[in-house]
């Protein structure tokens, strides 16, 4: 066998991550749920941007509230996070699935590395993503909304970039934690919805509107409106400054990686 | 060099692996054998860190699988093919591979061209047939160069031609000082390949031997004397001997306990006529399939009895 291999260089948690790195964008799923989150995010903004004119022609007040970043958060929280959560939880989950893990934990045995590794190669992306989505729903809906609704700064278009890339970050390490400790996709894309969605729809409902802001999609939406904008999902301003809402969000993605590394660590690789 | 000390793994109450003991030495082939079942591949999946043992240990060179710096680079396995990702084609599978541990890049596409895949390394792996997958999982194994290789299986699903080149890479890893250990549970394969046969039956070690010693205890000799009277001569000797002989139609008696030169030299030297002298070229089939047997006819079989003989 001819052997040119060389020497060690990098392995250890560099080569980990550049590994993931190399998973991640070698599989269509990742593209398509890129394009997906695209579609979703730009397709919900410019539809809802060129009804703002025509709302303030017809002299609807609700016109005048209207801002292109709550377009945009709403395109987020309704329709582009799921594709953004599908992409985290095949990251992790889909090996399961497939029988890939064997081969993942076969080159890099140390698990707690693992997780480690997806992290670092998919939260910057998932950051990059947010970002580029929101400048992009921003440049679209502006025009569109014609003069109509809130003006935009310049400003705040950059705090709701950064914002929607740091919920995507904290959104993307929450599926990988839920998926790394359910090692199933359709049981971790469940437990995923009935955080976001279901549960401050049933906290509504019971009356509990006093834990509603520490949910995890609550907190999420907090996160990109920022403080004392209304909040859709509770009826209420947002009570806290942007980087709480990132604190309480933070600390469920934290427990969620947090139960996944122990998952990953006590049992066998499945 | 592979090592297990009292290796012991339990699913819930059933046993899978029973307290194995034994080393896989490099520079030869050692054949990992055993009915379906019998707990080999939970056993290899121990020594890669895979599985957790519910007791003992498995270690390569001395060390656990997970405290290896750059695993690949000392131990390289073929697992089941299910074990790749089916939308990711071949090429950046290894390259995935590589890059865990720090392997240049243009390794990838040499071990492409060692197993014969170059022509098909931008195809989904999930589009490959069992032997291009088996094929894969082998030039992943070959990718680090490392000097333990451990092959669950590996000729299933390869043509004939794969299956002859496979051995011959078994056999030329093992010449290059390499520790091979493969499993099956075709006794026939092994004979062909394996200098050193381990045999485990419901987890537990049955025997750990080389193959020649195997052959030689329970090796039947054919020999044929068209004479009835030089028949019973030659008989009465190795009856006296201490060797069991049967006489069977066609003039053919069945010598067990003996050798082919044993019985030949002993022909000769009664100056008798033979027509035939022949070993059991499927004895050690046949010693294979008795010793699982018994594992699976007797519940509380004495284990270990035949170990280490």
């Amino acid at each position: 066998m001819t052997a040119t291999i060389g020497p060690p260089r990098g392995g250890g948690l560099p080569g980990a991550v550049h590994s993931e790195w190399t998973k991640l964008w070698s599989v269509r799923s990742s593209w398509w749920t890129v394009l997906a989150a695209a579609v979703l995010m730009l397709g919900y903004t410019a539809l809802a941007a060129t009804a703002v004119p025509v709302m303030a022609e017809h002299g609807d007040p609700e016109a005048a509230t209207v801002s292109a970043p709550g377009l945009a958060v709403n395109a987020v929280f309704f329709l582009a996070q799921f594709p953004v959560l599908a992409l985290a939880t095949l990251f992790i989950a889909g090996e399961y699935g497939t029988g890939a893990i064997r081969s993942t934990l076969q080159w890099v045995p140390v698990r707690g590395r693992v997780l480690t590794a997806k992290c670092a190669a998919l939260l910057p992306a998932l950051c990059g993503l947010g970002v580029v989505l929101t400048g992009a729903a921003l440049a679209l809906a502006v025009p569109l909304m014609g003069g109509a609704g809130v003006p935009l700064t310049a400003g705040e278009a950059v705090r709701t970039a950064l914002a929607i890339g740091g919920y995507f970050v904290l959104l993307g390490a929450f599926a990988l934690g839920v998926g790394t400790a359910l090692r199933s996709v359709a049981g971790a894309l469940t437990v995923s919805f009935v955080a976001l969605l279901a549960l401050p729809m049933l906290c509504s409902a019971l009356g509990l509107t006093a834990v509603l802001d520490y949910l995890p999609g609550v907190a999420g939406v907090n996160l990109m409106l920022g403080e004392g904008t209304l909040n859709d999902l509770t009826g209420q301003p947002v009570p806290y400054a942007r980087w709480v809402a990132a604190l309480v969000l933070g600390c469920w993605s934290a427990a969620a990686l947090g139960a996944g590394a122990a998952v990953l660590r006590s049992r066998d690789a499945g | 060099m592979i090592t297990l000390r009292g290796l012991t793994k339990h699913y819930g109450r059933k046993r899978v692996v029973d307290e194995l003991t034994f080393d896989v030495a490099p520079g030869r082939v050692t054949g990992f054998l055993g009915p379906n079942g019998a707990g080999k591949s939970t056993t290899m999946r121990m020594v890669l860190g895979l599985d957790r043992p519910t007791s003992g240990e498995a270690l390569v060179d001395g060390r656990r699988y997970a405290e290896l710096r750059h695993p690949l680079r000392e131990v390289g396995a073929v697992l089941d093919a299910r074990s790749v990702h089916p939308g990711r084609d071949a090429r950046r599978h290894l390259l995935a591979m590589a890059r865990s541990n720090g392997i240049p890049d243009a390794r990838v596409d040499e071990v492409l061209g060692t197993v014969g895949l170059a022509d098909v390394a931008g195809k989904r792996a999930g589009a490959f047939s069992l032997g291009m997958g088996q094929r894969l999982g082998i030039a992943g194994a070959l990718l680090g160069d490392p000097g333990t290789l451990l092959f669950d299986e590996p000729v299933n699903g390869l043509d004939p031609d794969g299956v002859r080149w496979i051995r011959q890479l078994m056999r030329s890893l093992a010449t290059e000082g390499r520790t091979v250990l493969v499993s099956s549970h075709l006794m026939s394969e092994m004979q062909l390949t394996a200098d050193q046969l381990v045999v485990i039956g419901r987890g537990r070690l049955l025997a750990d031997a080389p193959v020649t010693e195997f052959v030689a205890d329970d090796r039947a000799v054919h020999v044929r004397l068209p004479d009835p009277g030089e028949r019973q001569t030659l008989a009465h000797h190795l009856t006296g001997e201490g060797l069991a002989v049967e006489e069977r139609g066609g003039g053919e008696l069945v010598v067990t306990g003996g050798t082919v030169e044993g019985v030949g030299d002993l022909a000769h030297a009664l100056g008798l006529r033979l027509h035939g002298l022949t070993a059991d070229a499927v004895s050690l089939e046949q010693a294979y399939l008795r010793l699982t047997a018994n594992e699976v006819e007797y519940a509380a079989p004495a284990a270990g009895r035949r170990a280490g003989r």
